[in-house]
């Protein structure tokens, strides 16, 4: 059975269908990519699914029960994080306070005090000699790493992470792809990413699966997604060529 | 207690006690008026400290906490006339009774920012117009007369004191604690913290009901030192602006501010309403502008300002913009 289970969910803003009617699935163990062109509806199905947003129609079911409609707070105690886009830290705490914010539910199912578990996830994620220090400090890869940091604190069984990636330089860029793979087969926590790197996406997906104007277009393994015509049509257009 | 950034917890604690224990022996030297002034202050310590939860903290700055101060102060002042409960327990009672009305407040906790202040507005003036036409509780515009307290002004110091001192160290364990993490979380950026699993409404709801209960045992004590007590007082809009103002002039978010603001308040407001009693509000209108142009963590950021500079390090840089979001270098410093 799949772990996370994802049905005919839609969300529409007035006459706009953001996410039309999009079902997924992701086994225990998983690292499902999530590709489309901007304004495809990626980061609304993942506030559908951690709550942030209620769907308008269709189900969310982790492990078989139904987390659809519960707040953000009670989705993130049934196992189910996610990371944003922009990383949105608390300015006015240190960087282990952060993590240790997140730890104080994740301490609960996981076990050891929220400052164990916080130090833990930090080493865990590189962060440890940044603990005192205040999150305006840490560069761009870094503030990710945190904010990767304080969604693992919470002991997710799903990870959703929306481009973890995107606009770091290529060592940080593979450093954070090696980290993502460590968090699966290390901490055995089953991930869904949005990513527009496409390297990282194909290296470390297990499955992709291909949004376009709210719908799902296609789903299959990298290579075969990434060679769908309906793909190269959405990213390209219709006379585009094919990229291989 | 000091301004000491990670100082190990002993020092803290060594100093607050140090600070109690000096107070508590203070009446031996201090004749009445400043012994009563003091009393004052502990009053308005306590309460400003209870609102910083809420204001400094959840960084919900509330402008109706003078509901909560009037009812705790009426509720005890009508259990001490119709009963023979000792004091202490119709203080008590009226403390409870008003953290139970902040509840009433739930549906406010929607509104971020201007929004929820607008809000706790009208909820205050709401709350001080029934009252005020209450008469068979209130008494009215004539207001109410109390029976002297055990023991007299003396043993309201000590009250005071205690209640002052419980208060503060209620703050400092708060911000230290899981629980302050998770407000100061909820101030940053409410929708992030729900998503690493804070319970944004249910935790709002307990600072409010903590704050409103500590505002309202405040206001109850507050009833007993003046033994006389009416609803344009206790509920007034003034009201609601002092913890307001308490917290800015000293340093909203901080432990040490509300402490030091409610001191220079009940200093300030003594000497003012004696000298220029037409002008005192627009003095504290002025200090109110010149707090958030020059120092928005008011009289904490002074003396933390003063103390890097003693110590010749470099300022750093405070990542917070606004009176209301910049307690993240006091955070750093421990206040």
């Amino acid at each position: 059975m799949a772990l996370l289970e994802v049905r005919g969910v839609s969300k529409r803003f007035g006459g706009l269908r953001a996410v039309d009617a999009v079902g997924l699935e992701l086994r225990q163990g998983e690292i499902l990519g999530v590709i489309g062109p901007n304004g495809a509806g990626k980061t609304t199905l993942f506030a559908l699914i951690a709550g942030s947003l209620p769907p308008t129609s269709g189900e969310v079911l982790l492990d078989g029960a139904r987390v659809t409609g519960l707040a953000a707070h009670r989705v993130v105690r049934a196992g189910i994080v996610r990371t944003h886009q922009i990383a949105r830290p608390f300015p006015n705490l240190t960087v282990l306070e952060n993590v240790v914010v997140g730890a104080i539910h994740g301490a609960r199912r996981g076990g050891g005090t929220p400052r164990e578990r916080a130090a833990e996830v930090l080493a865990f994620t590189g962060l440890a000699d940044r603990a005192g220090d205040g999150p305006a400090t840490l560069t761009l890869a870094g503030r990710r790493r945190l904010e990767l940091a304080r969604a693992l604190a919470t002991a997710p069984r799903v990870l959703l992470l929306d481009e973890a990636i995107a606009g770091t330089n290529p060592a940080e860029a593979l450093a954070l792809a090696a980290l993502i793979r460590r968090i699966r087969d290390e901490r055995r926590v089953s991930i869904v990413m949005i990513e527009h790197v496409m390297p990282a996406v194909m290296s470390l997906s297990d499955r992709v699966c291909v949004l376009d104007h709210g719908r799902k277009i296609a789903e299959g393994t990298p290579q075969e997604v990434v060679r769908a015509p309906q793909v190269v049509e959405a990213y390209l257009g219709k006379d585009g060529e094919a990229v291989t | 207690m000091t301004l000491a950034g990670r100082e190990p917890p002993w020092r803290v604690l060594a100093g607050f006690a140090a600070v109690v224990a000096a107070l508590a022996a203070a009446p031996l030297l201090l004749d009445a008026y400043t012994q009563n002034l003091f009393t004052l202050a502990f009053l308005m310590i306590a309460g400003a400290l209870a609102w910083n939860w809420m204001g400094g903290y959840v960084g919900q700055v509330s402008f109706g906490h003078a509901a909560m101060f009037g009812i705790g102060g009426f509720v005890a002042a009508r259990l001490m006339l119709a009963t023979p409960v000792p004091a202490p327990l119709a203080w008590l009672a009226g403390g409870l009774v008003a953290g139970v009305f902040a509840l009433g407040a739930h549906p406010t906790l929607r509104l971020r920012g201007p929004y929820f202040s607008i809000a706790t507005i009208g909820l205050g003036e709401a709350s001080r117009l029934v009252f005020t036409y209450w008469e068979r509780f209130t008494g009215g515009a004539s207001g109410l007369s109390l029976p002297l307290v055990a023991g007299g002004k003396e043993a309201l110091y000590f009250w005071g004191l205690a209640l002052a001192a419980a208060v503060t160290a209620a703050s400092w364990a708060i911000r230290r604690s899981a629980l302050g993490l998770q407000l100061l979380a909820i101030k940053a950026d409410v929708d992030a913290a729900g998503d690493v699993g804070v319970s944004s409404t249910f935790l709002q709801d307990l600072v409010f009901v903590l704050s409103g209960a500590v505002v309202g045992l405040s206001g109850a004590l507050y009833a007993s030192y003046f033994s006389f007590i009416e609803p344009n007082d206790m509920f007034g809009f003034d009201r609601s602006i002092s913890f307001v103002l308490m917290c800015v002039i000293g340093g909203i978010g901080t432990v040490l501010g509300p402490v030091l603001g409610a001191i220079v308040f009940v200093l300030l407001r003594q000497f003012l309403l004696a000298s220029y009693p037409q002008l005192y509000l627009g003095l504290y209108g002025i200090l109110l502008i010149l707090i958030i142009l020059f120092e928005p963590l008011g009289l904490t950021g002074l003396a933390l300002r003063v103390r890097r500079r003693l110590r010749r390090k470099p300022p750093r840089a405070l990542h917070a913009a606004g009176p209301l979001a910049s307690s993240a270098s006091a955070n750093e410093e421990g206040c």
